[in-house]
């Protein structure tokens, strides 16, 4: 083994090891992600395991980050198909695991691995990289946060990406000290070991110009040369020590059949997750349905975007941050604008709101009115108050109280003051609030509702597209 | 170098197993506790209901729930009416209790004054009885107690009573059926005669609908309506 003759070696051992330590490293972050996604697939919600260090368990409240990925719309494949889709960390178990035992290979090959096991570690090593970095850029521009499974992924592709290029760093460099240890005139004699002579005169013959221009530079005598990246191979005598043993290039199929087993690794565990998913088909009109739908006086909010093709009842807060989480989703992942949206207001505030007795989100109830009082433009109202939800709070809980909300809703949405404070529209909120009685709804926000059947609760996360998707199957497919 | 390459494809083989495995154990498991339901157990949702003031002590809800069950507000297709000897017996307690009952009702409801032997309604009382009946709020039930004073004979006080009540009842029917049609379901009335105690002269503090003309005596020619916000 190569190890055992480290005086001599050609290749450093690190690049090596560190790709063996990265791909562990991303095995085990792309592993813990991934069983934590697996465990919500009961469709309940379960403690994740937020850590630098994988599979360990996050501190209290630190775990944000990572749910808010997990929920994203980019944490897996074929969301629409699958409950929960595919998740994305599935595949790179596979491969991180291919990278650890390929790693592990180079390192106990050193200078007897073929030149073509660094090429292709080179070219299939920067993939995690380049995946990591599209999810860095998501992670970055869509979510706002970065969770530490991510980080922790991203820092292994990192690793072996570094260790990739430096493998082929120091391949190059041994192919160039074979080339020249070749045309060394000293180990010239030792030349008359190599079988492919042929070869050498053949490639010189490939190469007229560069030996012309050598001959004009005043170089009469010149070593045969080589096409760049080839090496010459050799043939030891039998009673002869080489000192020097150039490196072997490998068969043109080595890097096609590794590939096939990269593709093999990645592929076979998502194909035994997807054989042992359950069938959640049965499941997810099972949450109830409207009993009493009908607004004779038209008290609740209606939002019709031109590509509306599917009845929808949305109840919400304004200022509930499930909600505006949960809005987001629908804008992101394309089903918003195609809903015939009718919006039932619930502010969580027991100024208006008699099911609660203290205030959830305060100042809720006067956005909510402010909604009803641009009632052109709801949307516009709903995606401010999404937009500074924290901004509100905070003015809220203040010594300016709802007044304060009041003054922000007034400098962005100028002449609801009378609307606001009207009969009309206090009698209005409270006909909305005794349709949730009617419908006999849960205090509960956000709750969405297909053609009057109802969104399962459990459904509003990850398994969000396919059971939208399952409740209506009208819907256009991002 | 073979050496290296089988411990590399084994190591890989190994490697792939054990996280196919794995995640596929767990997916396993997740589908168990899905269709065994051996989950955590769920928060308790409340169901959007009816307000529950802090007003609708035990004793209220029983007057309540006998009162709404008697006059057919609940469990039957038609109004029977409340009598006022099925009020004395549907009560279980005594006159001023049952007056005091109400006063938690002082700020949410108000109180609609007569002419004497009169069931008319004036402009005022309008006005009260139509802004009282908007500002609802979560209350199920709204509650029209009438009453006559002592002058005059026990039936005519009755009757008089009983046509107050209903002067109410219709002016809210003519104002709002359009918007609700279930009124009859959510106004319940009771009427008074002059057997039951009269209201004393504090009740002039209330939201009286003639507070310039309010004595011991106009104070009992009169109706209290209120939205009650108990859950029944």
């Amino acid at each position: 083994m190569s190890l055992s003759n480290s005086s001599k070696s050609q290749m450093p051992f690190w690049p090596a090891l560190l790709a063996l330590a990265a791909s562990v490293l991303g095995l085990s972050f792309a592993l813990s992600s991934t069983v934590d996604y697996t465990r919500h697939l009961d469709r309940q919600v379960h403690d994740l395991h937020c850590s630098f260090i994988p599979g360990l368990a996050g501190e209290a409240g630190q775990e944000g980050a990572c749910r808010a990925a997990m929920y994203s719309p980019y944490s897996a494949l074929f969301k629409d198909k699958y409950w929960g889709g595919i998740p994305i960390a599935l595949p790179a178990v596979g491969a991180f695991a291919f990278f650890a035992a390929f790693a592990l290979y180079l390192l106990l090959s050193r200078d007897k691995a073929p030149r073509r096991a660094h090429q292709f570690l080179f070219l299939t090593g920067l993939t995690p990289l380049l995946v990591s970095g599209v999810m860095f850029f998501i992670s970055l521009t869509k979510l706002g946060q970065f969770c530490k499974t991510c980080v922790g992924i991203y820092s292994a592709s990192v690793l072996l990406a570094i260790a990739a290029v430096f493998s082929l760093i120091f391949d190059m460099k041994r192919g160039r000290t074979a080339l020249e240890q070749f045309r060394s005139p000293t180990k010239k004699d030792s030349a008359s070991t190599l079988k492919a002579a042929g070869d050498l005169e053949k490639s010189e013959n490939k190469t007229p110009e560069k030996a012309g221009e050598e001959e004009k530079e005043g170089s009469p005598k010149v070593a045969p040369t080589l096409p760049e990246g080839e090496v010459p191979a050799t043939v030891v005598t039998k009673d002869a020590e080489p000192d020097y043993v150039p490196p072997r290039t490998g068969g043109p199929l080595l890097i096609p059949s590794w590939l096939i087993a990269l593709a093999v690794f990645s592929f076979v565990p998502a194909l035994l997750y997807v054989s042992a998913m359950p069938n959640y088909a049965t499941y997810v009109n099972g949450c109830g349905k409207l009993e009493k739908p009908e607004d004779p006086k038209k008290s609740l909010l209606y939002i019709t975007p031109a590509g509306a093709k599917q009845q929808a009842t949305l109840v919400v807060d304004p200022l509930c941050p499930t909600c505006k989480a949960f809005h987001q989703r629908l804008v992101t992942e394309g089903i918003f604008d195609q809903l015939d949206t009718t919006v039932v207001l619930f502010p969580l505030d027991n100024e208006c709101n008699w099911m609660l007795d203290r205030p959830l989100h305060p100042g809720a109830c006067v956005v909510a009115k402010a909604m009803m009082c641009n009632e052109r433009r709801p949307l516009d109202v709903l995606e401010w108050a999404y937009e500074k939800q924290d901004e509100i709070a905070e003015t809220a809980k203040g010594s300016g109280g709802v007044a304060a909300v009041r003054n922000m809703i007034r400098g962005r949405f100028a002449g609801l003051d009378k609307c606001i404070d009207s009969n009309e529209t206090k009698q209005r909120l409270d006909r909305v609030l005794r349709w949730t009685i009617a419908n006999q709804l849960a205090v509960s926000t956000p709750q969405l509702f297909l053609d009057g059947t109802r969104l399962c609760e459990e459904d509003s996360d990850i398994g969000l597209s396919y059971s939208i998707y399952k409740l209506a199957p009208n819907l256009r497919r991002p | 170098m073979k050496a290296a390459a089988l411990i590399g494809i084994a190591a890989g083989c190994v490697a792939l197993a054990a996280s196919a495995l794995t995640v596929q154990g767990q997916v396993r498991a997740a589908g168990e506790r899905l269709k065994t339901g051996a989950t955590l157990e769920k928060p308790k949702v409340a169901v959007a209901n009816d307000a529950e003031a802090a007003y609708c002590t035990p004793a209220f809800k029983q007057v309540l729930a006998r009162v709404i069950h008697a006059c057919g507000l609940v469990g039957g297709d038609s109004r029977r009416g409340c009598q006022p000897a099925d009020v004395k017996t549907l009560a279980s307690i005594n006159d001023e209790d049952f007056n005091a009952l109400f006063h938690p009702l002082k700020e949410r409801g108000a109180v609609i004054m007569f002419d004497d032997g009169q069931d008319k309604l004036d402009e005022e009382a309008k006005r009260i009885i139509a802004d009282r009946w908007q500002d609802r709020k979560g209350a199920r039930y709204f509650f029209i107690v009438a009453r006559a004073s002592k002058t005059g004979g026990a039936d005519f006080n009755r009757t008089l009573s009983h046509k107050r009540a209903n002067s109410v009842l219709f002016l809210i029917s003519d104002q709002f059926k359009a918007d609700d049609p279930n009124i009859d379901k959510e106004a319940g009335l009771l009427w008074l005669g002059s057997e039951f105690a009269q209201l004393g002269k504090e009740y002039c503090d209330w939201n009286v609908s003639r507070p310039g003309k309010c004595t011991p005596e106009a104070i009992n020619r009169s109706a209290f309506i209120s939205w009650v916000d108990c859950q029944l």
